[in-house]
């Protein structure tokens, strides 16, 4: 069921007993900007650290852990040129805790929300100079992960020079010196009164006091009208190429292919199958010819963004075998686009990203993202396997076609 | 068949051991899609030393053996166990413990045949010396990347501080040398010991009828014959019980931004098997959580003073014939770290006087999470531990968490926190 709680704040209710768990969703999004992304990603730290009535972690805890260990917490994201921040909520059904839980975890949720710990306009110093610390930490802490890390710098080469895409939607280490108690209270300001927002519910709940509860969530009318979701960026005529040498044990090729079809295009269907023949399976080309078959990589895959047109593929080697993996990994993009590929394969490519999206179905928390994705991009999944049973090897050729090489990341571990 | 009703959490499960010995169990979850099956062998990376099925004295295998079987398992001469699978538009899957190997599939339709799928490919071992070599590329790979990994290589380097002579300080994988030794009559050798219906276990959650599901495994097992079960005679003794070999502290340079440490609790104290061991297993989370989850004094303190951040983690791991505990974080304060853990620890039996206004509030969360659990049907299957807590799953611990009293943690903690298997493990920036 949808309501509507005021202008550009909408809620959404999907009552089931499939679960034992409810889930709440509140998604606040707006336009990105350079100035915007690193400050809302502090601000979402902020308000699952404390509240007024909760003015520790430790108190903030508590009453979490005696709402039956509910998960309450912030987390940003974005979609394509939109930045996303996000409240959610995980917690027992009544029925399995105590009559009223739901009830108390929105109460909760309100009071993040609406009493965060900020006085004299601005947020607890201590709080702030503490969690932005944290936020730091965190952020060089990723490049730990080389997996990640080469992703990251894949990004970071393909997005034009003037793309807000190259900053990661957690923020940048450059930004946070800037950021004060003060300045993010503006942050937070903006982002109660202007974003848009979509509250999802979901569980065995009683719709009509949902409703009467978010009623007195303090939104007031807002306009949110935003450019185009989608992000788009010219074609370079010859693809950029980096290295790195780090003392590493695995070395890491990733390659950025632009693909300009967006999310429920007419060939949207397609795409997904073509990442399923291409990298997105263990039945892929890359999987059974570069790990199985050349015995070259434990990893060799891919994946399509459907917001900002990159197809990215990535894959851990030894670094002896480089060029022996680049060849072999063009080779499988041309072979899908010269449609060499069996009716099989097609088909069981086809069966397992309908199995999927079905299995998806079963996680509370994946209906609730893709109930979000749908009121966000203000279309409807329906009918996924037809449609994904309709792609034929032509549309297939026909997609792979349209990739274009952009950029080459090679991560070289001289170890190996 | 076996029926067991769980009322106040509304689910039923059905179990049964079938002639070959083979255990399985069925949770029918109605308004699912999709159904889950795993397939466990109680065989794990410490089992490396044995006595072969048929045979008289016990040998020792490369490190790496059951990982590197459960990779094997799915090619098959003139197939692969992934594309059956694929063909039946499910999703399928393995992996490797220090004490088991599971084989898994999820599907939403095609749940009879896939089932077959899977006792097939799992009871047809066929490795050749070719294929063989072949995996050694792909497994040395999959070693190499958890090598770059430094929270990897601090559980690893904990485990090798716990227990130096014991085969859990080992990655599960092996190491690229010792899996260049792997021939097929090794994997052939521990298949046939291992490999044995009696020693496995088939749990299936999801959208099933259980008393079909039960007709369609015990008609594949019935059509296949299998030897006559025997025991595996695992050879396994800690090389030293008293913990004496425990080393305090070790130290890593490494390429990170901040220290990383770890400290670890090794249980020295033999546990009973069965429901008592499970009894222990939630006392003992209990515990961790009264002493270090942030709904703790101590957990604002060290927060607060930044020994520790959002990075703070900690858990407590049981399997056959060991136990332990870890605490970890990312810190500029290493020593202070492990200092604080430790005193901790060591006071514990204060800590828990101090803390006892909060233990319903911890236990009430704890049962909070694992009924959250219930929605998940690899969860539930997942947390089958077969023989080791006597056949419970996860409904029963859910009942079993309600019995332990706070009382039970004063004898736990001194039972299970013993200085002679405290340990520290740090990984600090490589200085240029």
């Amino acid at each position: 069921m949808d309501f509507k709680l005021t202008d550009g704040v909408d809620l959404h209710i999907i009552s089931t007993p499939q679960f034992k768990t409810n889930q709440i969703l509140i998604n606040f999004s707006t336009q990105q900007s350079e100035k915007n992304i690193t400050a809302r990603s502090l601000v979402a730290d902020l308000l699952e650290t404390s509240t007024h009535k909760y003015p520790t972690q430790t108190a903030l805890a508590r009453q979490t852990s005696s709402l039956f260990g509910a998960y309450v917490g912030t987390n940003v994201g974005r979609y394509g040129n939109l930045h996303a921040l996000r409240v959610r909520a995980s917690f027992v059904n009544d029925q399995y805790a105590v009559p009223g839980l739901t009830e108390q975890v929105i109460s909760l949720l309100h009071e993040m929300i609406f009493q965060p710990l900020i006085d004299n306009n601005a947020f607890d110093e201590p709080t702030f100079n503490l969690q932005r610390n944290n936020l730091r930490s965190s952020i060089q802490a990723l490049d730990e992960d080389k997996q990640f890390y080469a992703a990251m710098k894949l990004r970071e080469i393909y997005f034009a020079d003037n793309s807000l895409l190259k900053i990661p939607s957690f923020g940048r280490l450059s930004d946070l010196d800037e950021l004060t108690p003060e300045s993010l209270v503006e942050t937070y300001r903006a982002m109660v009164t202007n974003d848009r927002i979509n509250i999802i519910v979901l569980g065995n709940v009683d719709e009509k006091r949902i409703v009467e509860q978010f009623k007195q969530f303090e939104f007031q009318p807002r306009e949110a009208q935003f450019g185009s979701l989608f992000y788009q960026q010219e074609l370079v005529a010859t693809p950029k190429v980096q290295t790195e040498t780090q003392v590493l044990n695995q070395s890491k090729l990733n390659l950025a292919y632009q693909l300009p079809i967006y999310y429920q295009d007419a060939d949207y269907y397609a795409s997904l199958v073509m990442n399923g023949i291409l990298g997105g399976s263990p039945l892929s080309k890359l999987f059974v010819n570069v790990r199985e078959k050349a015995s070259l990589a434990y990893y060799a895959n891919s994946q399509p963004n459907a917001f900002n047109g990159l197809f990215s593929i990535q894959t851990g080697i030894q670094s002896d075998s480089q060029k022996q993996a680049q060849r072999l990994i063009k080779e499988q993009v041309t072979a899908v686009i010269e449609g060499e590929f069996t009716a099989e394969l097609l088909q069981e490519v086809k069966d397992g990203i309908i199995n999927q999206y079905e299995t998806s179905l079963d996680v509370s928390s994946n209906i609730v993202e893709q109930v979000l994705l749908d009121k966000i991009t203000n279309t409807k999944t329906n009918d996924l396997a037809k449609k994904i049973n309709q792609v034929t090897t032509a549309d297939v050729m026909r997609v792979a076609a349209q990739l274009k090489l952009q950029a080459t990341y090679y991560l070289n571990g001289d170890l190996n | 068949m076996n029926e067991h009703h769980y009322q106040q959490l509304n689910e039923t499960i059905y179990s049964q051991q079938l002639e070959n010995g083979l255990w399985v169990q069925v949770l029918p979850k109605m308004g699912f899609h999709k159904t889950y099956a795993i397939l466990t062998v109680d065989f794990g990376s410490i089992d490396r030393s044995f006595i072969p099925i048929g045979k008289d004295e016990p040998i020792t295998v490369p490190d790496g053996v059951a990982h590197f079987l459960e990779h094997k398992m799915f090619e098959k001469e003139d197939h692969d166990a992934f594309d059956l699978f694929g063909q039946l538009g499910a999703d399928s899957n393995a992996f490797t413990s220090f004490t088991q190997t599971s084989y898994l599939f999820s599907a939403t339709e095609h749940v009879h045949e896939s089932l077959d799928v899977l006792l097939d490919f799992v009871q047809s071992p066929y490795f050749s010396a070719k294929t063989v070599e072949k995996e050694k590329g792909i497994i040395g790979q999959e070693i190499k990347m958890y090598d770059d990994d430094p929270n990897w290589r601090l559980y690893f380097g904990l485990l090798g501080n716990l227990y130096p002579e014991d085969p859990m300080h080992i990655d599960i994988a092996g190491s690229v040398d010792s899996i260049a030794k792997i021939t097929p009559q090794d994997l052939y050798t521990t298949y046939n010991t291992f490999y044995q219906p009696s020693n496995m276990n088939l749990f299936i959650v999801g959208n099933v009828d259980a008393q079909q599901t039960l007709d369609w495994i015990d008609k594949n097992q019935a059509a296949k014959s299998f030897d006559q079960s025997t025991e595996p005679q695992v050879e396994f003794e800690l090389n030293d019980e008293t913990g004496g070999d425990v080393i305090p502290f070790r130290t890593l340079e490494m390429d990170v931004n901040r220290p990383k440490v770890m400290v670890g609790v090794r249980g020295i104290n033999v546990v009973q098997s069965g429901k008592a061991g499970l009894q222990y297993r939630l006392a003992v989370e209990l515990l961790l959580d009264i002493l270090f989850d942030d709904t703790s004094d101590n957990y604002l303190r060290l927060y607060n003073n930044e020994t520790i951040d959002d990075s703070f983690s900690y858990n407590f791991e049981m399997q056959r014939s060991f136990h332990f505990a870890y605490f970890s974080s990312d810190t500029d304060q290493p020593e202070r770290f492990s200092d604080e853990i430790i005193s901790i620890l060591e006071g514990a039996t204060q800590q828990i006087d101090a803390a006892a206004s909060q233990f319903e509030n911890i236990k009430r969360a704890m049962l909070g999470r694992m009924i959250s659990l219930l929605d998940s049907p690899e969860a539930i299957a997942n947390h089958y531990s077969g023989k080791l807590f006597g056949g419970t799953n996860l409904l029963d611990e859910i009942t079993s968490l309600a019995a332990v009293e706070i009382d039970d943690l004063y004898k736990i903690a001194t039972d299970f926190i013993q200085s002679q298997g405290i340990s520290v493990y740090q990984i600090v920036p490589k200085r240029n």
